[in-house]
Formats: C-alpha cells, structure tokens, sequence
C-alpha cells in the first residue's frame, strides 16, 4: 500500500509547485478584524450575522489546487442573503416552511442558508452523491429528505441539479425547484423582514441514509446559540486572532455548526476546501492551515489519518503547522494511536501534539456534548480489559502483562449540559461503570421532524437524550469505549444498521426481518460490515446472484464493501418479541466463522 | 481525441486498476469496479487523484454516480478530455 501512494504522490508534488498562475486578484478575508469580537451572545442566527457584517472577516473558498475561487466577507453574506430573502417572498410560504439545499462547499449554499433565515424559512442541507454507481438510490435517499421534511422549495446548483428534479418528481409538497441563478431572476419583493424567535427552528439537520425513515434534527435558534457559545468560549476559548480551516461537509453537523456557523458567530475568518478536494488531495488542507496561519480546524480521525498516509518528507519541508492550536477531533471513536501517528508524522512540519482536543457530541445535541480542555493535548487511560468485560467496569491497568484496552478522554459537558451513564434499565450508574451515556441541556433536539416514533426512541424522560454510544464517567471526564450495534462506522462514514438492512429487504427474495447487520473489527482496527440474510434459495447461480446485487446496492447507497452471509431460515436469533437481535447474530456469526477475539464489551446494549 | 486516445485512455485505466486492487482477475472494459474488483473508498480517491494527474483533468463527483465498470470509468474519462 505505501509504495503505490508514495508512487500516486510524485506527480501531486510537481503539480503543486507550478502553482499559483489562476490566483487572480482575489484576497482572501483577513484575520484580524475592525470589530470587537463578541462569542456567540445573539439571540439568533441572523442577529448574529448583521452584527459580524460590521466586519471584514468572512469565508473563503479554494479549489482542488489550493488557488482561492471566492471570497464572501460576512458583510457580503449579509447582503446577499437579503436579497435573495426577498426573492423567496415570491413564494409566499408560511413561515416555518422548509427549503432544501444540496449542500456543496460553495458561497452559494451559504448565502441561501442564511436567506431562509431572513425569511423565516427552515433551510436543510442535503448531502452530495459521492459514491461510484449511486445514482439510483441517491435519488431515492433525496427523495426520503424531501418528503419527510415536507419542502415547499428545493435548490441545487447545476451540477446537481438533475438529481434534485428525479427526486422531486412524485413528491407532493415541493412547488419550486431550481438553481440559485433560477432563483436569481425573481424579482425582489419589498417586504420588511420579521425578526426570528429564539423558539423557531432555525433548521433541519438529517442524520441517516435510510430512504423509508430518514430522521431530521429539529434544532432550535436556542438550541443553537446555546451550543455554539458552549463551543467557542468553553470549548475553544475564541480569540479574536483565531482564523479556521476546514475540508467538513457542509451536510454534516460538525462542518455546518462547527465551522460555518461557530467562526460566523464570533466574526472570525474560514478558508474551505471541498470535501472531495481534501479527500484525494488531503494535504491540500495543511497547505491551506500553514499558508493561512489558521488555528482552528476539525477533523475525524480517519481525516487525520488520509494525511499521514500521504504525507511525504518533502511535503513536510514546506508545512508550518505551528499556528495550529485546537485540532478538534470528534464525530466518531477516536483511536489514540491515529493521533500519535499523525503528530509523529508531522512534529517536524511544527504541529504541536498539545494541540489536539479530542470531543464528544451528535447532531440531536446541535452539535457539542464534551470538550477536552484545549491547548492539553490527547489524554487516554488504559483500562483492564478483562474487568471491561466481566464486570462492564474501567479498573486502571494494575498489573504488566494483563490485555488492556486504551480510551480517549473526551472531557467534560459544555455549560448547562449534564452527562450521565446509565444501564439497560435506565438506572444511573457510579463512576468507572459502563453504560448509555444520555445528555441533558438546553442544546438537545426538540425531536425528529415529523417521526414521533423515532423521537420517543431517542427522548427519554426529563428530556434525557439517549446519544446511542456506550461508555463511563472518570472524575466527571466523559470516555467512549464503543457504540452500539445500530451504528457502524467505515472510514469514518457513521452507516446505521438499520438502513442497510432496509435496502436487503428492498430485494424480493428477503423477507422482512430476515436481514441483520453488523460491524466486525479487525485486530487493527479495520470494520468490515457483515450483512446475515436468511435465504430459502436453493440455486449456487440464484443465490450468488443475491449476493452480488446486495454487495453492489450496499456499495452504491454507503460507499463501503460487505460480506454477505446467507444462513437457513430460523438462523437469526430473535427476542422474545420476535425483533432480530444484532448483537446475538454477530455472536452466531463469530461463531460460525471462527472469530472468537471479536467477543468484546463493546458491542452489547441491544435496542 | 481520436479513437486511438480512447483506447489509450481505457489501456492505463485497466493498467493501474490492476496494479491498485492485486486483482487475480484480468481487468476487461467490462469488469465491474464495485462488485468484481471491491474499490473501497480509499482506493477510488487513489485512481481519481491519479486519473487526474494523468490527464490532466478535473472529474466532477457528480459524473461518477453513473460509473459502474471500466468501460463506463474510461468514457467519463475521455468525455471529459475531449470537452476540456
């Protein structure tokens, strides 16, 4: 493997130093600003905006070769949002009514993000198809947003814009479709703006692949505020010379919250790269953090570790990643050796390893749950692996020699947020014992939009939002030791049991209930997903056939290989309610397979 | 672009292919990259990058939703050679 990146990075090198002809005259947004910084004390989104127009700081936007394209000041933000706001009151839709966008990282889905808000419109942003072959079932998955979120008016610019028009054909509540320069040649209505309630929706944010259930996050403009100031004063501790850089999909919570909204809320400057863009090119992005002088900038670890991957010694010589403070790291487990390596890698291009600050946090939470303490670096305690086991308990490793298992402390709940570990029964438990970690706060989701059952799940009593990930509490730092078996995550892509077991059952050939769906891990870490189907084909060519068709259609809707395993009827274990159980089919397929070290802690706590 | 670019075009790509996934199979125009040759993620971010600076092109993301095989891969390629 090394040899062919090593081998697929020389002609990258080259390409980058005969750079930079196409820079035009465009400057990107400066760091320092002409106004006083204020973090994240408005009342909503929009008063945010106007007050950071004040400014000349704002988003920058840089294309795969690292040349800038464009540049949107907030002041120009503000602008244009205005007016594009009074282009939506052409429609005349009431208040509250949702817009989608296919989020590209362009000004365009940014300023037509904000446009909603001046309209007292509920904008959502919707993914990009990313997957070789996917056609057919992005549509499908655009479709499923489009309908449960009821839109009134969906955007895409042209180069997704087609996809958007088979999605919205057969859906009833979307009256409009079109790009942005559609959009454009309305006329403008002069209709004074009614200012935004901190009780309204200020968006949707979806959260699963599933074509029949898709879940959007209804998140308030209080909901959102309030974890936006837990982010920049606790979590990140916002200077006014802070400047971000970010390669985060602007689908995604972490990359809409965490680096459009949080660094426009406290007026300070971005530079993107398209998340396709940092993807084959991943250095591009430390280019842009060295160049730039940024000192904010997320990522997953799998991001972390695209860079190490690619990065050669020559590479290295060109980067001063010095001015790096807070390299956030969350969204999914975070393997501490990820971290190491890449500080390793890069300790001699200046990257300071203090820098890291591992967090916690979903997108039913707006976005931030926990925060290491920023400028401390990665801190991990090892735990007995057998007491994990037997006793669902973290004892600290006592003796040499015993198997252990390391995890990253995530650190402690922002302000007004209260973390606690309970058990199957819903009881609290002590310190050091494993279990559902639950959040309450202000910051948490009032539901999914339109899917009370999906919310009932999520809810529990006293608002206590069930994250859905296991883990313990040591002297109050929260530490995740695993997810449960409904989310696995590849590559850093968080795909939902649930979903891939929907499309298995899309086939005629599998029953409803007959499908199960799991993540095996690999001693280094490696997932691969296991697909189980109980399969009354008798045929090799018919069963083979299956196989193939559910391995291509689990590839194209997720991006990820699987193994599909077909078992005789009855094979599947059931509860006594007669619902599939994963966590007893990965045992049953363990077992079957020879995979006896898969037995871990980590994956109990059915739903 | 002429013919003899196109076959070109499909000789490299069924060239690196073979060298990216240790493929025991021969790669045919008609192979499947999803179901015969498993391309993970992290392997088509390699062949775009490479695709790329070979040609010297820039492939929209949008245009590979409708790639399923070789064949399919080496038109996209050549669709976009010939319009750039």
């Amino acid at each position: 493997m090394s040899s062919t990146i090593t081998k697929l990075n020389a002609p990258l090198t080259q390409a980058f130093n005969s750079q930079p002809s196409s820079e035009l005259h465009l400057t990107p947004t400066p760091t320092p600003n002409t106004v006083a910084q204020r973090l994240a004390n408005f009342a909503t989104l929009t008063d945010a905006l106007e007050y950071a127009a004040n400014g000349v700081t704002g988003y920058n936007f840089y294309d795969a070769r690292g040349n800038l394209r464009s540049v949107l000041p907030y002041h120009s933000l503000r602008q244009n949002a205005r007016i594009l706001a009074q282009r939506l009151y052409n429609f005349n839709l009431p208040r509250g009514s949702r817009v989608a966008i296919i989020a590209d990282t362009s000004p365009e889905f940014v300023e037509l993000f904000f446009a909603c808000r001046y309209a007292g419109l509920v904008p959502f942003a919707m993914p990009i198809p990313v997957n070789l072959g996917s056609h057919e079932i992005y549509v499908q998955q655009l479709r499923g947003m489009l309908e449960s979120s009821q839109a009134s008016i969906a955007l895409a610019n042209l180069d997704y814009f087609h996809f958007l028009q088979e999605a919205v054909e057969g859906t009833t509540s979307v009256q409009w479709s079109g790009t942005p320069e559609k959009l454009q040649q309305l006329p403008r209505l002069d209709i004074e703006f009614q200012a935004n309630h901190p009780n309204e929706t200020a968006y949707l944010q979806f959260t699963s692949g599933s074509t029949r259930t898709p879940r959007g996050v209804v998140i308030t403009e209080r909901a959102l505020m309030c974890n936006l100031q837990g982010i920049v004063r606790y979590g990140l501790e916002v200077k006014p010379d802070d400047r971000s850089a970010s390669w985060l999909p602007f689908y995604h919570d972490m990359g809409l919250v965490g680096l459009v909204l949080a660094p426009m809320v406290t007026q300070i400057s971005v530079d993107y790269l398209a998340t396709r863009d940092f993807a084959i090119r991943p250095l591009q992005w430390l280019r842009m953090i060295s160049r730039n002088r940024c000192s904010i900038a997320f990522s997953q670890p799998f991001g972390l570790k695209l860079c190490t991957m690619r990065a050669r010694e020559s590479d290295l010589k060109e980067l001063d990643l010095s001015s790096w403070r807070a390299a956030g790291i969350g969204a999914e487990m975070i393997r501490p050796e990820i971290l190491r390596n890449f500080a390793e890698k890069f300790a001699s291009a200046g990257f300071n390893e203090k820098a890291f600050l591992p967090c916690y946090g979903l997108a039913e939470s707006t976005l931030a749950v926990t925060f290491s303490k920023v400028g401390q670096g990665c801190k991990s305690i090892q735990i007995d692996h057998k007491t994990l086991i037997d006793k669902r308990m973290a004892a600290r490793l006592q003796a040499d020699g015993r198997k252990q298992n390391e995890f990253v402390n995530c650190g402690r709940p922002i302000p007004g947020h209260t973390v606690k570990i309970v058990d199957e029964d819903g009881r609290q438990l002590s310190e050091m014992m494993v279990g559902s970690v639950l959040v309450q706060g202000n910051s948490v989701m009032t539901g999914y939009f339109n899917n009370p059952e999906e919310t009932h799940k999520a809810l529990k009593s006293g608002n206590w939002l069930d994250t859905g990930d296991i883990g313990f509490l040591f002297e109050g730092d929260l530490f995740i030791t695993g997810r449960r078996t409904d989310v696995i995550i590849v590559n850093g892509r968080n795909i939902r049991a649930q979903d891939i077991e929907e499309l298995a059952e899309l086939q005629p050939e599998v029953r409803s209930r007959e499908a199960s769906v799991f993540g095996v891990n690999d001693e280094d870490g490696t997932t691969t997903i296991v697909l189980v189907i109980e399969c009354r084909l008798t045929s090799v060519a018919e069963r083979q056939s299956l196989i193939t068709r559910l391995q291509q259609l689990v590839y194209m809707a997720f991006g990820v290989n699987c193994v599909v395993e077909l078992v005789a009827p009855h094979t599947l274990p059931r509860t006594s309610s007669g619902k599939l159980s994963r966590f007893a089919a990965k045992q049953g397929y363990i077992q079957r397979t020879n995979l006896e070290h898969q037995l871990s802690f980590m994956e109990s706590g059915d739903r | 672009m002429t013919d003899s670019d196109y076959d070109e075009i499909l000789r490299l790509l069924c060239d690196r292919l073979s060298t990216l996934t240790n493929s025991e199979l021969p790669i045919t125009p008609d192979i499947n990259l999803i179901t015969q040759l498993s391309i993970d993620s992290i392997k088509l971010l390699n062949l775009i990058m490479e695709i790329e600076d070979t040609f010297d092109i820039s492939i929209p993301i949008n245009g590979l939703t409708d790639v399923q095989t070789v064949r399919q891969l080496a038109d996209l390629v050549y669709k976009i050679k010939s319009t750039s």
